[in-house]
């Protein structure tokens, strides 16, 4: 994503104003659905407003009192860390994962073809259809996911989308399951840029094939690696769609990560204001993590 | 022999931990397929999860008859059809102006349009649903498509593809008096098609799979698209843990893009791989 | 060669969703399309219906203009509702030919009143009449979305006949203020289903207390396949609720004024809590199997389960044994109690006076004991008024059904709905804290107070 500066060119005739027309389409809805609602969620932050109720239903300037609420607010608390856990949890095993597909279907065998559809799909199908599917899976006494897990010997609670301690991971669950696949093109790509030699080399050397991984590949696909994180970050913040089928943040509040928080704010509660702080802060996260990324990558000299 | 022998084993324990982990992330897809066919009247329990005692397509006519998936799949294919061809047409321009012309402003343009990668629209549900409101169109589909009109990302991508056009071609072309969009149309554009194709594909899935911000500015089934419909239907009244049903409905959403999918199956995962950013 | 499908693909796509998008905008103007559709919540209430007018005024009035009127329903039960209305529409067309009635499908309980919400914000016109939850009422009137109706009742001939004959426990959640708001039309109650086969089987009495339900269900739990008793909590304060009320205190006092931490709700939580843990004949913690537990009862995985009323259709449907129903056991012996649920008629603001009047009549029209009675038969909602149950069509189907008319007497046990002010923030704090006890998060006592605590402020703006 570097600037480079491009050729500079102009070809006759074209009048001066026509790059501005060319570009408008494009920075009218920039202007429109990212600048301005920026701006106005700021603004709107500072004022209390309930929309279903018809005393409060006028906007009230009240400085900073819905970011006082935030902080008090219980709620919010378990939301941000369920959030991290979420996030520190989900992107780190979809990452591995991710690298470990990329290598196992990088091998010259028979039929391999077929695992790598059966690690990509996931990545085309709705979240909304894939966490459907999953409801069944996490089913106590009968779901596959809990029949599974006790052919593997699991005695523990099967009830994933009710039990406090596993909702969380439940959903967790789905989204490694959804998102390494798609993750692992990326290094599936990075691998068959790899100079060859290197791994004949480490293989000459009797290097097992663990330490080629670790010691040799995996370090050569730093630059995969960041570019990989940074989008399994975003999306972590942004993809909530298996929350609203799974557990609607449930129970107890325990699955509710930031962005469904906001979508209950809004939209159950009907607090413009609250929601509005909220969104700030979502936005404030997205920069620091967008503008690191941006930071980082310059560094390795992406 | 030693060495071999134990390379050999090396393979067989690859091979097998990679059937494992295909089988188990294949099992969701199978087993919706698998448990679509199965009769309503037998319901799944404890040891009994997989085929019944014979194949049916009630269940798929079941759903249809309690939820329209037939307008929400006009729905679904309006919006991303809207979509697509808007972005093409946003994309291309633009893409062409920041790679072929010079104007004041011109890098401060190009950052302002890249903020839309920084802030996604997921983070800004709340004021974006109060702009649609403001402009009339709540619980349209054009609701759900307009703030994808332009796309940040796609432009990026189409000024790179255009930057890697040789120099003489448009060269040539300048001198031969060609005005902007015959450049644009005969000399820029031919070599970016796979760029586009790329683009389009993963613009198509992309918007075909959304479900939050459809959620949020749409009303009724005259403008709600196929991953809302399927969600109402799984919190359908009776509707609960019918599970051959729910799979059914699960099926017939995912069906068009899952063999678009199979068909096409390089020209996806290259369009992912370009897609990276969105 | 590939490139080449992939272009062609897409163009084919382009040219199709143009096309379909004029398709799209011919057919906007036609309003909802029709169709099944779902509730937002988890929750579903259920079923019962309605109410019978008085006797509908014979003959056909000819008021000065013609008016059109929008009703806005949901559909939150498996059954064809949307025809049924027509049905009932066309009659009341031919009845009042210069009034129409353009009902509207809007999807859910929440979508419909997002519809009016949203219309309403915008500066629209709301619809005149709309079927809503019975426990929205204080939302509603605090929204400044409807009007009181005791102008329209006095007015009528029999107005006053006419409100006693619905049953009390389905006006608990229409009165505030001193005045009606709604009137009863797709109501339902919490129901304890038993499979009456094994109970004969092992000589089980259909339970009279706490401790009877407790042993019953013990008694018929079987390690690994089969559960005494499945109790839903996933949405839980409504399945909650009966067990709160036989404990002789409901979970709400007044419009401002909740009962979480008395000492009885909280006994009552603890008693659901040792179905599991000391009884070992429930599912432990907090059960999302709202929509499994049916279909578990009717293949025998769980000998009882509490559900909505309006499941019963769909449990008889696929059970092979007697299916009992019940209301929930109290804790003392041969107490017993139930909650109502469901949609009421509401007319709302900024409308005409010719539309809410016109509303009114068709209010008056569809809770008509035999239309109550119909609405009832075809879709497993309790009929809303007594007189239903005098209907020689509501009498036959209790013959082939006898559960229907268990579940209709029930209603002396009932208790009002959890409805207060603020209730989407009151209920969810009910939730979060009753779900932490179930889980054993927090002792039942903990969890009952904190939910007190944080209830109480959510209702101090109210006060």
């Amino acid at each position: 994503m570097t600037a480079v500066s491009p050729p500079l060119r102009r070809s006759r005739k074209a009048p001066a104003w026509l790059p501005y027309v060319l570009i408008s389409p494009t920075l009218l809805i920039v202007l429109v659905f990212t600048a301005w609602p920026t701006v106005q969620a700021i603004y709107t932050s500072f004022f209390r407003q309930y929309l279903n109720i018809a005393k409060f239903r006028t906007p009230t300037f009240i400085g900073l009192g819905n970011y006082r609420q935030l902080l008090t607010s219980a709620d919010f608390h378990e939301v941000l860390r369920n959030t991290a856990i979420y996030v520190l949890g989900t992107v780190p095993a979809s990452i591995v994962l991710a690298f470990l597909f990329a290598l196992l279907v990088n091998r010259a065998v028979k039929g391999i073809g077929l695992a790598r559809l059966s690690f990509f799909y996931p990545t085309i199908l709705p979240m909304v259809s894939a966490a459907t599917i999953w409801m069944f899976f996490f089913t106590p006494d009968y779901g596959l996911f809990n029949t599974f897990l006790q052919s593997l010997g699991y005695h523990g609670p099967q009830n994933w989308l009710g039990n406090p301690h596993l909702a969380l991971l439940a959903v967790m669950i789905v989204a490694v399951w959804k998102q390494a696949g798609y993750l692992m093109i990326f290094y599936l790509a990075g691998l068959q840029n790899l100079p060859q030699d290197v791994f004949e080399a480490a293989s000459i050397d009797g290097a097992s094939w663990w330490t080629q991984l670790w010691k040799i590949a995996f370090p050569l696909l730093r630059r995969t690696t960041l570019f990989v994180s940074t989008i399994a970050v975003i999306d972590a913040f942004q993809v909530v769609d298996h929350i609203f089928v799974l557990t609607q943040g449930g129970p107890s509040q325990s699955s509710s990560v930031l962005l469904y928080y906001l979508w209950q704010v809004r939209f159950e509660d009907q607090n413009v204001g609250l929601a509005s702080a909220l969104t700030v802060v979502l936005i404030v996260i997205m920069l620091a993590i967008t503008v690191t990324n941006f930071l980082l990558s310059e560094r390795e000299g992406a | 022999m030693g060495a071999k022998m134990r390379k050999r084993l090396t393979n067989f324990l690859l091979n097998l931990l990679t059937a494992v982990l295909a089988l188990g992330w294949a099992s969701l897809i199978v087993w919706a397929i698998v448990v679509s066919f199965r009769p309503s009247s037998e319901p799944l329990g404890r040891g009994d999860v997989w085929f019944g005692h014979h194949l049916t397509f009630a269940n798929y006519l079941k759903a249809f008859s309690l939820a329209p998936f037939a307008i929400y799949y006009r729905n679904t294919i309006i919006i991303v059809g809207m979509i697509l061809v808007a972005q093409l047409v946003t994309i291309t321009l633009a893409g062409f102006a920041f790679a072929h012309q010079e104007f004041r402003g011109k890098k401060l343009l190009f950052f302002f349009i890249l903020l839309q990668l920084m802030i996604p629209a997921a983070a800004l549900l709340v004021p974006n649903f109060a702009t649609i409101r403001k402009l009339g169109l709540f619980d349209t589909t054009l609701a759900v498509a307009l703030p994808y009109f332009g796309s940040a990302f796609g432009t990026f991508l189409m000024r790179q593809a255009f930057l890697e056009v040789p120099r003489d071609l448009v060269d040539a072309g300048v001198m031969d008096g060609c005005s902007w969009w015959q450049l644009l149309w005969h000399i820029y554009l031919p070599p970016s098609i796979p760029t586009l194709i790329a683009f389009a594909l993963s613009s198509v899935t992309w918007h075909w799979n959304e479900f939050l911000w459809p959620l949020v500015v749409t009303l009724s089934d005259k403008s709600r698209p196929l991953t809302i419909g399927l969600v109402r239907f799984t919190q359908l009244g009776e509707i609960g843990a019918r599970w051959p049903l729910l799979s059914a409905a699960t099926i017939i959403v995912i069906a068009p893009l899952l063999l678009l999918f199979l068909l096409f199956q390089r020209q996806f995962i290259r369009s992912f791989l370009h897609s990276g950013l969105k | 060669m590939t490139r080449k499908t992939v272009v062609y693909f897409v163009a084919l796509l382009l040219v199709l969703s143009m096309a379909l998008a004029g398709c799209g905008q011919k057919a906007t103007p036609t309003a909802a399309p029709a169709a099944t559709q779902a509730p937002a919540a988890t929750k579903a209430p259920a079923a019962t219906e309605a109410p019978a007018a008085t006797e509908a005024p014979a003959a056909t009035e000819a008021p000065a203009k013609p008016v059109t009127i929008e009703v806005y329903y949901p559909v939150a039960v498996d059954a064809p509702i949307a025809k049924i209305l027509k049905g009932y529409i066309a009659d009341f067309e031919k009845q009042y030919p210069n009034i129409t009635v353009k009902p509207v499908f809007a999807g859910g309980y929440g979508d419909v009143k997002t519809t009016i919400q949203t219309t309403i914000e915008g500066g629209g016109k709301p619809p005149a009449l709309a079927v809503m939850l019975a426990a929205d009422l204080y939302d509603l009137v605090n929204a400044d979305y409807i009007i009181p109706l005791d102008d329209f009742i006095k007015a009528s001939p029999d107005g006053q006949a006419y409100i006693d004959d619905f049953f009390p426990a389905f006006m608990a959640n229409s009165k505030y203020d001193g005045k009606i708001w709604s009137i009863p039309f797709q109501r339902s109650v919490v129901t304890l289903y038993y499979n009456a086969d094994l109970f004969e089987q092992e000589g089980i009495q259909p339970p009279d207390s706490w401790q009877a339900l407790a042993e019953a269900a013990q008694k018929l739990t079987i390690p690994d396949k089969r559960w005494g008793i499945e109790w839903p909590s996933g949405w839980p304060y409504w399945l909650f609720q009966p067990l709160a009320i036989g404990n002789g205190q409901n979970i709400i006092k007044s419009p401002t004024e909740v009962a979480f931490d008395d000492p009885k709700v909280i006994e009552a939580v603890q008693f659901y809590i040792d179905l599991s843990h000391k009884y070992h004949a429930m599912p432990e913690g907090v059960q999302k199997n709202w929509g499994n537990a049916p279909a578990d009862f009717a293949k025998g995985a769980a000998a009882m389960i509490v559900h909505s009323s309006g499941s019963l259709r769909g449990i008889l449907k696929q059970a092979n044994f007697k299916v009992g129903v019940m209301a929930v056991p109290g804790k003392q012996p041969g107490t017993y109690a139930t909650v109502t649920g469901g949609g009421n008629f509401y007319i709302l603001k900024g409308v005409s006076p010719e539309e809410q009047q016109a509303a009114w009549k068709f209010i008056q029209f569809v809770t008509q004991p035999k239309y109550a009675a119909d609405f009832s038969i075809q879709t497993g909602y309790i009929a809303a008024r007594k007189s239903a149950y005098d209907t020689d069509a509501m009498k036959a189907y209790i013959q082939k059904v006898p559960q229907a008319g268990q579940i209709k007497d029930m209603l002396q046990y009932a208790g009002a709905e959890l409805s207060c002010m603020n209730l989407g923030k009151v209920r969810n704090i009910f939730h979060k804290y009753l779900q932490a006890a179930y889980n054993g998060e927090m002792t039942p006592e903990e969890a009952m107070k904190q939910a007190q605590k944080e209830a109480d402020e959510a209702l101090a703006m109210f006060k």
